[in-house]
């Protein structure tokens, strides 16, 4: 019985799910900075990301997870960041990687 | 004796509305200061503070000596308009008082003294002064012919750009253009009627006297006093809320100057009185490189500061900014144009949010042991060149160095600051600093001039000597502890803006360069460089355009014919190697590959 | 009498083109800036896919041009470039009835990607000094020893607009398997470590070799682009990037680094270009007049194209195109010279 999953269950769903997912939020991101979707996912941002030499912190995978509408728990995770701006200097596609940031915390932060 | 007349009802108007409004803005900015200013000014009030800022207020606010500097013919402009009109007023002064000895006048009594004389039946005229008085209006009128021509060509006085203005500000400016030729015109009448004897209203007078018949001159004898009257009521309304308001806001700001006030990096009423100081003059839209090279025509300071004094300031103007300083070094006013554009970010942008970077607890990844500190900087892992000459020099002299981010350290706080989030800065600067602390060092070398800067101006290292490697590596030469090889390459040095402008540092860098070869200036250099494009600062302008800037610069650099460009910033590094065709060093390298060995 | 064609560019591309145009009864002239015919191949050990020694396929090219006799000017560098002929540095003047612009490419200069230490830690090496390592018989570490952990970076000077060099070079990624499978070759206990950003195999056994290069030689391949590298006390190399399949940073250190320089268009395309007014596409190299029934054609009449000058190509693309330009020029010169 307990591995019956009745579609209530606490954890997070295993996929993502973008039927459902909302994904106001990230179109209104990508409409205002384009380049985001220029992404080819190398993950230079992260190798390099000061943030992420002492935490967890993985912007790669955190801009892709708001672009595909998940947001749970991409505020407190984007707050690790220092914005000391490597990313920007890295980055293959010329992406304002800072800009971004700013930009995500915004939409999805409260001011 | 009568002193009043219908027609003076605008100017009266105008006067007490102009007196009442700007003495109110002024109070209550005063009164709104934090006390940390107030003690200041109460410290500094009975000093000599005091003396050179009345000094200053002749220089700037009358003669305009800065705008001078800058651009003659502005200059020119600005002080026969601002000093003449002072020593209309008090020359005016004087003369009602040597027609009928010290008696009180009220103030309209003064202003449209011509035109009251016939009314209480002065007939002689005192010659020294109507040639006196007729002199300064042709010194005033010739500042209000060049400022049309700024309008109409802005070339002519040798600016790319002139200042685009907002609705108030058209109309005082429509009213100060024709105040003047409006007064010409009424005195003109007035001598023309009653006679008079200066070679400019007297002479054109009896011209009008001879030509036009006389009831038309007296027909429009009392309407060309009103028209005066009214150009001066509405400037005078109108003044408080436009850019006109720089007159009388650069006086107290400049005794506040004196006094020790400055702006910070939260804002407060303060900023006010350097926003209103702002004239608009347009020198800041000249030198802005996002203006020249990208055509961004509505960033610059001017507008910022207008914007921000509007209340319609948005977030992209305000982001909009390398930052680099350029503007600020020209500003005629002085005025704090960085601080003030950080402080309109944090507003909008700081947010204490606790539990951000709670992960820096209890952190430690540095390595050695030293008196000596060397921080690398973030960027500088990105340019390993600089961290490896570094390296090779500390070795060279035998330095013991404690290295604090070799390993990954973390950021200074600074981009934190320029992006508006203080507070979160506060926690950067709060564990470096007691990192440095903890191991006890005494000197503090950085590769980074933004983290230079910011060591410098927030960060309380007491007991510890900040220094750029650029600095220590030219002390280092001068002490005789590192002697270098010299050869005939000569050398192009780029100065960096946070190290430059923002630090004052550019003779070291260049000493050093000298040491090693011979140092060939760009054409723009020192205060007046150039920035790289890749400031943290700016958060709007993307990746081409920030080439773009890189471009431009790079190729001012290369046209020196150098061997090589040589720069201390790894950020003006990055930027510059991405444009150059000739060798880009960071200033250690230069340095390491000519270590004399003992 | 034969019409003459002047070749710029003395390499594959070039005396290829030179050699088939012979054939047919045009005289062929080769101007070329190097000393010695035979351009970048030269510095090759060995050819993608099928592991051929590249001398296999240059040196009979060579001979070819040598025993035809084509007339070649060596260490002369053209300056412009027009229908009816060049103009070389030295200011001298080749007459000719056509043109062929085969002036290649430039390898990526690895100093500019400074993260990477090239040029400042003695391991990190290029995918050219690699092959120059192999033609000299032996593959060492700076000191002299073996490799145990090797790295191999892909676009390097590709794909990254941080060097203004925003094309995919096409052979790099293809050579970077190819080069992991000869170091395992040399090296069979080494571990070979592959980083990219996407793996591109478009050509006929490419993803084939890259199979095995997995499965055989037990290559790793980490979906990741290297941030930076920086040199340990014993001179391994440290690098980081980030493993983006398990999204999460990645460190490790190596033995010995390899940079899979790309490929760009020459600093002086832009002078040539504009002395015959040719145009240069965004990515540097020549814009030829349309990519389909065009692609050796330039905007000007009597100037054709063959090799990497119009875009990043392997050596059999290159040989392949020669053939067309060659067949090209003789029907313009067939064109021109009969209906008048």
């Amino acid at each position: 019985m307990r591995n019956i999953n009745f579609g209530y269950g606490i954890s997070r769903p295993r996929a993502i799910d973008i039927d459902n997912n909302d994904l106001r939020k990230s179109n209104a991101i990508i409409a205002e900075m384009p380049e985001l979707q220029a992404c080819i996912g190398c993950g230079s941002c992260t190798a390099s990301c000061t943030a992420g030499n002492l935490t967890e912190f993985n912007f790669r995978r955190l801009h892709t997870a708001v672009r595909r509408g998940e947001y749970k728990g991409a505020y407190e995770d984007i707050n690790k960041c220092m914005l000391c701006g490597k990313c920007r200097l890295v980055c293959p596609r010329g992406i304002n990687t800072r800009a971004l940031i700013m930009l995500i915390k915004r939409k999805l932060g409260d001011f | 004796m009568t002193f009043f007349a219908p027609f003076t009802i605008p100017f009266i108007i105008g006067t007490i509305f102009l007196f009442a409004a700007v003495a109110t803005k002024f109070v209550l900015w005063l009164v709104r200061l934090p006390r940390v200013d107030k003690r200041l000014i109460r410290h500094n009030l009975f000093t000599w503070h005091t003396l050179a800022a009345v000094w200053e207020v002749v220089r700037e606010s009358l003669l305009h000596v800065r705008i001078f500097k800058v651009n003659p013919v502005l200059g020119f402009m600005h002080a026969s308009l601002a000093f003449g009109w002072f020593l209309l007023i008090v020359v005016g002064w004087i003369e009602t008082v040597a027609y009928l000895g010290a008696q009180w006048v009220p103030l309209q009594g003064h202003v449209f003294f011509k035109y009251f004389m016939p009314i209480n039946g002065i007939t002689h005229h005192e010659p020294l002064f109507e040639q006196l008085m007729d002199a300064l209006l042709l010194v005033v009128l010739t500042g209000v012919a060049l400022a049309w021509m700024k309008r109409l060509r802005s070339r002519f006085m040798g600016m790319r750009r002139t200042t685009k203005h907002i609705l108030f500000d058209r109309v005082a400016l429509s009213a100060l253009w024709f105040i003047f030729p409006a007064r010409l015109i009424a005195e003109s009448l007035t001598a023309a009627l009653y006679g008079g004897e200066g070679f400019l209203t007297g002479s054109l007078g009896h011209a009008l006297a001879e030509t036009v018949p006389h009831d038309l001159l007296v027909m429009f004898y009392e309407p060309s006093w009103w028209v005066y009257s009214s150009l001066l009521g509405i400037f005078f309304v109108a003044m408080p809320f436009s850019r006109y308001m720089h007159i009388l806001a650069e006086i107290p700001l400049i005794f506040l100057r004196h006094w020790k006030l400055h702006p910070t990096a939260e804002r407060k009423s303060y900023d006010r009185f350097e926003v209103e100081a702002c004239s608009r003059c347009g020198i800041c839209i000249d030198p802005c490189q996002l203006q020249s090279e990208l055509g961004i025509n509505d960033v610059q300071s001017v507008y910022f500061l207008r914007d921000r004094r509007y209340n319609m300031l948005n977030l992209k103007v305000a982001n909009n900014c390398l930052m680099c300083g350029r503007c600020e070094a020209k500003c005629p006013v002085g005025i704090n144009l960085n601080t003030l554009r950080l402080n309109s970010r944090a507003k909008r942008r700081n947010i204490p949010y606790e539990g951000r970077y709670k992960y820096l607890r209890g952190l430690d990844r540095s390595s050695g042991e030293g008196r000596v500190g060397y921080f690398a900087g973030c960027m500088t892992s990105l340019t390993p060149a600089t961290q490896h000459s570094m390296e090779q020099i500390f070795k060279a002299v035998g330095e013991d160095v404690w290295f604090a981010d070799r390993d990954g350290g973390v950021c200074c706080g600074r981009p934190l600051m320029l992006t508006g989030e203080t507070d979160a800065a506060r926690k950067m600067v709060a564990y470096n600093t007691d990192l440095f602390r903890r191991h006890n060092i005494t000197t503090l070398v950085t590769s980074c001039p933004i983290c230079l800067r910011v060591f410098r101006e927030h960060y309380r290292l007491d007991g510890i000597e900040v220094l750029h490697h650029s600095e220590y590596i030219d002390r280092l030469i001068t002490e005789g502890r590192l002697s270098v090889a010299a050869d005939a390459r000569r050398y192009t040095y780029h100065d960096p803006c946070e190290l430059g402008r923002g630090c004052g540092i550019y003779d070291a860098p260049r000493r050093v360069i000298a040491a090693v070869g011979e140092v060939v200036e760009p054409k723009h250099s020192r205060r007046d460089a150039l920035c790289c494009g890749s400031s943290l600062a700016n958060t709007v302008i993307d990746d081409s355009q920030q080439l773009r800037l890189g471009e431009r610069m790079t190729a001012e650099l290369e046209a020196t014919g150098c061997d090589t460009i040589v720069t201390s910033c790894p950020l003006c590094m990055k930027a510059i190697n991405r444009a150059a065709r000739c060798s880009v060093e960071d200033i250690s390298e230069v340095v390491a590959k000519n270590i004399l060995r003992s | 009498m034969a019409k003459r064609v002047v070749i710029v560019g003395g390499g594959p591309a070039g005396m290829q083109t030179a050699l088939e145009l012979k054939a047919r009864g045009i005289e062929p002239i080769i101007v070329e800036r190097d000393v010695e015919l035979g351009g970048k191949v030269r510095d090759w050990h060995k050819l993608f896919p099928s592991f051929t020694p590249a001398s296999d396929v240059l040196d009979p090219i060579i001979r070819g041009v040598k025993s035809a006799k084509i007339r070649c000017f060596l260490g002369q560098e053209v300056r412009a470039i027009a229908p009816d002929g060049v103009t070389l540095r030295s200011e001298e003047r080749i007459h000719a009835d056509a043109v062929v612009v085969a002036t290649g490419f430039t390898l990526f200069d690895a100093h500019r990607k400074q993260e990477y230490g090239y040029g400042l830690y003695s391991n990190v090496i290029t995918s050219v000094d690699l092959e120059r390592m192999m033609n000299n018989g032996r593959v060492t570490l700076a000191d002299g020893s073996e490799p145990r952990r090797i790295a191999i970076l892909h676009c390097v000077g590709s794909r990254d607009e941080k060097v203004c060099q925003r094309h995919c070079s096409k052979v790099c990624c293809i050579t970077g398997v190819k080069q992991a499978i000869e170091l395992k070759q040399m090296f069979p206990t080494a571990d070979v470590f592959n980083f990219y950003m996407d793996i591109r195999m478009f050509g006929a056994g490419y993803e084939e070799l890259y199979r095995e290069a997995q499965q055989r030689y037990n290559v790793h391949f980490v979906r990741g682009r290297i941030s930076e590298a920086a040199q340990t006390i014993n001179d391994r190399i440290q690098i980081k990037a980030e493993d983006t399949l398990t999204g999460r940073p990645l460190r490790m250190t190596v033995d010995m680094l390899v940079l899979l320089v790309g490929m760009n268009g020459n600093r002086d395309n832009e002078s040539l270009a504009a002395s015959a007014s040719l145009n240069i596409a965004p990515n540097g190299f020549f814009e030829p007049k349309d990519s389909f029934r065009g692609a050796v054609c330039s905007q000007r009449e009597g100037i054709f194209f063959a090799g990497a000058a119009t875009a990043p190509k392997s050596l059999a693309d290159t040989l392949a195109e020669a053939s067309m330009t060659a067949s090209t020029v003789a029907e313009y010169l067939n064109h021109k010279y009969n209906t008048r």
